[in-house]
């Protein structure tokens, strides 16, 4: 009779549980995988394979992103400056918003797809198909050999492939304004000189190597909980991809607000 | 008493698998679980390993309480098992014999050659021989599943848990396989559990068969035992007659 | 078999991952470095000395010929507090004129101050600080733009005290002065109008805001003259009150001008110091003198008063011609 009034307090504790729990199993995995890194006999030899497929292989969508990322805003900044502000205005409007904001944040988002949907596929497979049991039957531990070689190799690739990823776009501004804007090169580099701070390159690699953590401790975490076989694993790479880029985006916001 | 189960429960939600399920295995013996499909018996073999954790009762194992044990203590108790799983599990991204060598790895005073010496040992075991180089997508169904049993001896385990080690394979390969098994038993001293809805394959090894019915050991017995046996269940398991199966129980919640 | 480590593929993979971490390191120090303008090279420091910075911070460029030529270094004030020393680091290569200045003025748009070596001779009118120590360059520290504005509005501020006091007492000599320098203070405004429509072309929006008001400013200081040319026909005659009136209204106007040159050019500050001291000076001399003799005739005859105008109306065309020279400094604006 009252159930109308009773539902939606039901499933908002639902919700509650449900989020709790998530965070609950988060923290055991965080914690699981800190205690997991006494064991570098197993993760050690599974880290430049990981290096190399999240790092290396990544660099190339990452580098074809900050090209046009590069032209694209240095079309649009001098779209923007015409008139009032001088053009070499465009160097300075490249420059700092790729190493503040896109070179991280899109590299990151990119990633969030490529790498994180990527390891919650290959985890959640070996989960549904019993890869990971078979791993703790013969005494591995699934968080030493998968998740720790995974996170790290984030944390240590992710601030490389943004570092790569700025440069080459702000080359690509640069080339871009000195062939489509009429602009100098001496011009372009006296508006990248003109605001660079050598926090800002700080504050990007700050920024990755919390992405690179989240992106594969995200895809680490929605991976190894998969259930129900294929469909499973199709709905973990999803959520991995929905959650890590909602929590880049707000630990974006959270470093710009600490850390600015 | 090197395995020993008692009153063990286990329920997914609503559904109650494992309800008191009893069972002790001797040291070297070779017990078979038969039952039928879907009444628990890879929920029961996951118990021992520690893969899955009892809502009740107590699993104990070369005397440890296997729920019980810490992380460590675990991977250190699971170096005495070995696993075979029912679906092999291989792992796919390497090939046959990095997955058979896997185990070897983790185990100190193996060599890479010793290792490598030891995997081509398993795979002829199991008639893989020349197969060590290729991936698990490139074998037969019946491949694999030998694939992984050579993976569960390669460690010359204490305690072997086969979960359905011959289902899918021919006559001649399920032979060779039960020959395997009572080798492990008879040369090696190993103990071992073994899941089979085969029960042919369950004489032939076993020393003792259970047959688990609603989530308990509904009988446990010697292959003569079994063979005698008056009880209508198990006469309707092993005879395949499913009017003696769930005929006088009414309304079985295992559908045919 | 792949137990003995070191396979060939194994040992790409290694090469292929350090080729691209030392890589994404080296890209990352290089470019900051380069960025930051320190290729580690040579420098030599000097001093200069001044009574203030306005905004100039550590890291300022230094200029020489409009040319970036090294950073300052520190900025620091004297135990005695009677002067600030910037130290600037510079090529060592440079050769630095004989009588060289330093002059600090904003360098851009966004408000970040530079410090320009200078020959004296070329801005001599500045008032350097000459302080004591080997090779201490003498420095001063130009008033921005919002200082021009502020300057106009202390002008109208101190002209409608005059105009106010002229109600008390009012000779024809007085008049004269201060015609001249309200003609001065037309001449000023043209001249800006004229900058500014030299630069109209670069400056657009912004110009036409500030070209409106220097045209209010001429338009104002064209209606206080002819106010006051007519001082010679009106002397003791009741017009005066007139007079006043029209005079009041062109401090009005000059005074809603400033006040739109501070809209249209934002972020501007209050004092303008130099003006303040010579307005200052100015009304306590007024003051002064009608409180003690009473006679406001023999104070508004006094020279000190025009040349009190002029003054501040010179500062004014310092800033202009700086303007001239750096229409970029004066602009401010915040795209971050
Ligand atoms: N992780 C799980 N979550 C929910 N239910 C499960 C899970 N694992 C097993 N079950 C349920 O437990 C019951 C027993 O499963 P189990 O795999 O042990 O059957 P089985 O006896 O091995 O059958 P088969 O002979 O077909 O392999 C099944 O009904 C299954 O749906
Ligand atoms: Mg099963």
């Amino acid at each position: 009779m009252l159930d109308f009034v009773v539902r939606p307090f039901a499933s908002a504790g639902r919700g509650t549980v449900r989020i709790l729990g998530s965070v609950g199993r988060a923290w055991i995995l965080f914690a699981g995988t800190a205690g997991a890194l006494r064991h570098p006999g197993i993760w050690g030899p599974q880290l430049v394979p990981q290096l190399a497929r999240i790092g290396v292989a990544s660099v190339p969508i990452a580098l074809f992103i900050a090209t046009f990322t590069g032209i694209v805003m240095s079309l649009q900044a001098s779209y923007t400056l015409t008139g009032t502000i001088p053009l070499y205005f465009v160097g300075a409007l490249v420059g700092k918003t790729m190493m503040l904001e896109l070179g991280p944040v899109l590299t990151g988002l990119t990633l969030a797809g490529r790498v994180g949907a990527n390891i919650s596929a290959e985890l959640g497979t070996m989960r549904v198909t019993e890869q990971v049991d078979a791993l703790e039957t013969l005494a591995y531990d699934p968080l030493a050999y998968l998740v720790v070689p995974r996170v790290i190799a984030g944390i240590v690739m992710f601030p490389i492939v943004v570092l790569l990823a700025m440069t080459v776009g702000i080359v690509s501004g640069w080339l871009t304004a000195l062939q489509l804007l009429d602009m100098s090169s001496p011009e372009f580099v006296k508006g990248l000189r003109l605001l660079f701070e050598p926090w800002d390159v700080w504050f990007a690699v700050i920024k990755s190597v919390s992405f690179g953590a989240i992106v594969t401790g995200v895809g680490c975490f929605y991976g190894l909980q998969t259930e129900r076989g294929a469909e499973g694993v199709g709905r973990s790479a999803t959520q991995t991809v929905v959650i890590a880029s909602m929590i880049i985006l707000c630990l974006d916001a959270f470093w710009a607000a600490t850390l600015l | 008493m090197s395995i020993r189960i008692v009153e063990l429960h286990k329920a997914f939600g609503p559904k109650e698998v494992l309800r008191g399920f009893s069972l002790e295995v001797r040291v070297g013996a070779t017990v078979a679980i038969v039952g039928p499909s879907g009444s628990g018996k890879s929920v029961l073999l996951k118990h021992l390993v520690g893969l899955m954790r009892p809502d009740m009762g107590s699993v104990l194992v070369d005397g440890e309480s296997v729920p019980d044990l810490g992380r460590q203590d675990l991977a250190r108790f699971r170096r005495r098992v070995g696993y075979v799983f029912q679906f092999a599990a291989l792992f796919d991204s390497m090939t046959i014999a990095e997955n058979v060598g896997m185990g070897l790895k983790r185990l100190p005073g193996w060599s890479a050659d010793r290792i490598d010496h030891r995997v081509q040992e398993c795979l002829s075991l199991v008639d893989l021989e020349g197969m060590g180089e290729r991936y698990p997508s490139q074998l037969s169904g019946g491949q694999k599943k030998r694939a992984g049993l050579a993976r569960a001896i390669a460690a010359s385990p204490k305690y072997l848990l086969y979960d359905e080690p011959t289902t899918g394979l021919d006559p001649v390969t399920t032979s060779v396989i039960d020959e395997l098994i009572l080798r492990m038993r008879d040369e090696l001293g190993v103990t071992g559990l073994v899941v089979t809805h085969d029960m042919t394959s369950a004489f032939r090894v076993a020393d003792r068969i259970t047959l688990l019915h609603e989530g308990k050991a509904r009988f446990t017995g010697t292959p003569a035992e079994v063979r005698a046996a008056r009880d209508d269940v198990l006469r309707g398991f092993v005879e395949g007659d499913p009017g003696l199966y769930y005929g006088l129980q009414g309304r079985g919640d295992h559908g045919p | 078999m792949d137990f003995k480590d070191g396979g060939i593929m194994d040992r790409r993979r290694e090469i292929m991952v350090g080729l691209v971490v030392v890589l994404g390191i080296a890209v990352g120090v290089v470019g900051t470095i380069w960025l930051q303008d320190g290729w580690g090279r040579d420098r030599v420091t000097i001093r200069a000395a001044s009574t203030g910075v306005g905004q100039l911070v550590e890291g300022a460029s230094v200029k020489f010929r409009g040319v970036a030529v090294g950073r300052v270094e520190s900025v620091a004030v004297v135990p005695s507090g009677e002067a600030v020393l910037i130290d600037m680091s510079v090529r060592p290569d440079l050769i630095i004129p004989t009588d060289a200045a330093v002059l600090i003025a904003p360098e851009s748009m966004f408000g970040d101050w530079q410090a320009e070596i200078i020959r004296r001779d070329d801005y001599d009118t500045h008032p350097y600080l000459d302080y004591p120590g080997e090779g201490v360059l003498p420095g001063v520290a130009l008033p921005d733009f919002s200082r021009l504005t502020a300057t106009a509005d202390e002008i109208a501020q101190n002209l409608t005290t005059i105009s106010e006091r002229f109600e008390v007492a009012f000779t024809e000599e007085t008049a004269q002065n201060l015609g001249r320098a309200i003609d001065n203070l037309g001449e000023v405004s043209d001249r800006f109008s004229e900058i500014i429509n030299q630069q109209a072309e670069r400056f657009d929006a912004l110009a036409e805001g500030v070209d409106a008001s220097t045209r209010e400013l001429g338009a104002a200081a064209r209606a206080a003259r002819v106010s006051f040319e007519r001082v010679d026909a009106i002397v003791a005659d009741g017009q005066v009150q007139k007079l006043f009136a029209d005079a009041g209204a062109g401090v009005e106007n000059l005074r809603n001008l400033t006040e739109t040159m501070e809209a249209s050019l934002g972020d501007l500050q209050t004092a303008a110091r130099q003006a303040d001291a010579t307005f200052a000076r100015l009304d306590a001399l007024l003051v002064a003198v009608q409180d003690e003799d009473g006679s406001l005739g023999r104070l508004l005859a006094d020279p000190t008063l025009a040349e009190g105008a002029l003054d501040a109306v010179a500062q004014m065309r310092d800033l202009l011609r700086d303007i001239q020279q750096n229409p970029r400094r004066y602009l401010s604006f915040s795209i971050f």
